[in-house]
């Protein structure tokens, strides 16, 4: 474990960008975002979390995927270095390694050769995450209820504590320790460092609030698909896709052309199962065409057919989607209610 | 307050003068309001209302909740001055039978701004908010504020020259009729005195921060087509990227879309997760209608809407 001065962040962040494009949580219009940066001054340290996920570095709403022309395609080359991402928590980086499932196919199946999304790949295969504990959980907060902690490292190359005056590295994957290693500034963390850290996990841990099961999920939601607790459930939604867009973990995308007069760009876009286009077809027919269809499909994505196929809820706890309903539908309610009924 | 308007809603209930009463309940986040759905006398209990209700709920009127007006036959709805002015926008534009709707008037003092408050405390979360006279004390977990109430209630709020209904059939207290405002539209009159560079520099900066999640869109009461110009693909008429110029297009065109139906709830500008500035331009269309057809939406029932009217004296200079 080494540790860095909060004063010195800067020159290590300058280190860190000789080989890599770094991200970090800047602010942008109030809100707090994950932007490229260039120097360590234009970091946002006042965030508890950042207002979007950090899924947008990696899988941004809205990526050119080839120009087309009367010639032919061109895909856009990436010349840029390995991403390195700092700053994010937990429930992001965790978050990054369920869309890696997906895009990046970490199912194993013998004889089986997935598809693996290059523009995925290129961004995420090499990148080094600095996963930043999380001093002061919100009352948004859920991660427990997900195998997770304010102080999980799953996810992370490097795992970082904020204390008083220092950022308290530890290294996670050999990617992680390669970095530190070659960074010669840094000290020596100590036996008083892992005790703060522990006092600091206490604390944290102290702001969750009530843990709940969600292991009986998975089977619950098998059975009651067509059961009136939709009704129930969805009652107050108001189908925007707010949820969604902020959410780290949801992934479903859309595919548009743009473009006229025989040239133009085919572009890959957020998409949201909250919206009626979603799963409109071209008959006109919409197979999830009221509101309760949509929320349901929402939740049953998130905790059992995503289980289904990667063995792992589609959901950190980050409390996003919580914190920014405009009509305040808790995710947590609906497990609650889904649980009871 | 709380508790007539539990025992009215109760007995509403009881009588079957209303088969289903939308109104606020308890969120399960600090200082949060949820909208609820009350078929039992005795849930009625559940009702709150103070300063955390922030949403317009005649917004389960239409759109995707049209099935509710197809459940219930009479539908009380628990509202401030600025909701009830949208069950009259409804019922002019012919979206309900002013007789389907109940509409239950509360004495409102205006709702919190979560993005004001935020600001003020510079992000860190407030637990708990005791309002006392004009006075709002914000505690969090290391640290308590007293600012005036003025500072954490929406700007709507603070404009708003109908806080209580106007059009009701049950009220809960005694309504205010119109309340006074000094300069209720300098928010555009300001931007109005800026250069068009300085405008278009704002609105771009603005705008550029939209994710295209609709949550204004959906949320606003006024915003009912069975059908969003932005979900229509054939023709397709706005690109779907969250590209600057696209979500202006969106933002204007909406805009434009609630000209002379904007009731100035303050429900878009509360719901957008990436604080968006939209009120000016709604203000802007709402100030506009206002010189040139003398017309505010939602006041008169017996009024027809500015946009499907017409008098030979108007300004009619857009026509060329």
């Amino acid at each position: 474990m080494l540790k860095i001065k909060k004063t010195k962040l800067n020159e290590f962040i300058d280190f860190l960008n000789r080989d890599y494009s770094v991200y970090a949580p800047v602010e942008h219009g109030k809100k707090t975002t994950f932007k490229k940066i260039e120097t360590a001054l234009e970091i946002d340290h006042s965030a508890y979390n950042t207002s979007k996920s950090a899924k947008e570095v990696f899988f941004p709403q809205a990526e050119v995927m080839f120009k087309y022309s009367k010639e032919g395609l061109k895909v856009p080359e990436r010349n840029e270095k390995p991403f390195a991402i700092w700053a994010i928590r937990n429930c992001d980086a965790k978050s990054l390694k369920m869309l890696d499932s997906v895009f990046g196919d970490a199912r194993q199946h013998p004889g089986k050769d997935y598809f693996k999304d290059p523009y995925w790949k290129q961004k995420y295969d090499n990148c080094l995450v600095f996963n930043l504990a999380c001093n002061e959980p919100l009352s948004t907060c859920f991660c427990h209820w997900f195998d997770g902690n304010p102080f999980d490292k799953t996810g992370s190359d490097v795992f970082v504590v904020e204390t008083a005056d220092h950022y308290i590295m530890e290294d996670i994957s050999d990617k992680g320790k390669k970095f530190i290693d070659s960074y010669d500034k840094a000290e020596k963390a100590d036996d008083n460092d892992v005790k703060v850290i522990d006092e600091l996990k206490a604390t944290a841990e102290s702001y969750l609030g009530d843990k709940i099961d969600t292991k009986p999920l998975f089977d619950k939601l098998k059975k009651i698909w067509d059961e009136p607790v939709w009704d129930e459930v969805s009652a107050k939604c108001i189908n925007c896709g707010a949820c969604t867009f902020v959410c780290p973990t949801c992934h479903c995308f859309d595919v548009d052309d743009e473009g006229k007069d025989g040239k133009g760009s085919r572009i890959r876009l957020w998409d949201s199962c909250m919206f009626q286009l979603f799963t409109k077809e071209a008959s006109g027919h919409n197979p999830r065409g009221v509101a309760v269809q949509r929320v349901r499909q929402r939740i049953m994505h998130k905790y059992n057919y995503f289980r289904d196929n990667y063995q792992v809820d589609l959901c950190t706890g980050c409390g996003r989607c919580v914190s920014v309903c405009p009509v305040n539908l808790d995710i947590r309610e609906v497990i609650k209610k889904v649980l009871e009924y | 307050m709380i508790n007539e308007l539990r025992s009215q809603v109760k007995k509403l209930l009881e009588d079957k003068t209303v088969d289903i009463v939308i109104g606020y309940g308890k969120g399960s986040l600090p200082n949060t309001a949820t909208p609820i759905f009350i078929t039992k006398p005795e849930d009625a209990d559940q009702l709150i209302f103070d300063n955390t209700c922030r949403n317009n709920l005649t917004v389960y009127l239409t759109k995707d909740r049209k099935k509710l007006k197809k459940d219930y036959k009479k539908i009380g709805i628990v509202s401030k001055g600025c909701d009830a002015r949208s069950v009259v926008l409804y019922t002019v534009e012919n979206q309900i039978k002013r007789e389907q709707a109940h509409i239950i008037g509360v004495p409102c003092n205006g709702v919190f701004e979560k993005k004001k408050i935020q600001t003020i405390t510079e992000g860190k979360e407030v637990i708990d908010i005791k309002v006392e006279g004009d006075e709002v004390t914000l505690k969090g977990r290391a640290f308590e504020k007293k600012v005036p109430l003025k500072e954490v209630l929406s700007d709507s709020c603070i404009y708003c020259r109908y806080p209580d209904a106007k059009e009701y059939d049950t009220f809960i207290g005694e309504p205010r009729v119109e309340v006074e405002v000094a300069e209720e539209f300098k928010v555009v009159t300001d931007f109005e005195d800026k250069t068009a560079e300085e405008r278009w520099k704002y609105i771009e900066e603005e705008y550029s921060k939209c994710i295209r999640c609709y949550a204004c869109r959906n949320v606003c009461p006024s915003c009912y087509c069975n059908e969003c110009f932005v979900d229509q693909n054939d023709p397709q008429w706005i690109g779907k990227t969250p590209e600057v110029t696209d979500s202006v297009i969106f933002h204007l065109i909406r805009n434009l879309h609630i000209a002379g139906r904007c009731v100035d709830c303050g429900s878009c500008v509360t719901a957008c997760p990436v604080d968006l500035d939209l009120r000016i331009m709604n203000k802007k269309v709402e100030k506009e209608v206002k010189e040139r057809f003398n017309y505010t939406a939602g006041l008169d029932i017996n009024e027809k809407p500015a946009m499907v009217s017409f008098c030979e004296n108007e300004k009619q200079d857009f026509i060329m």
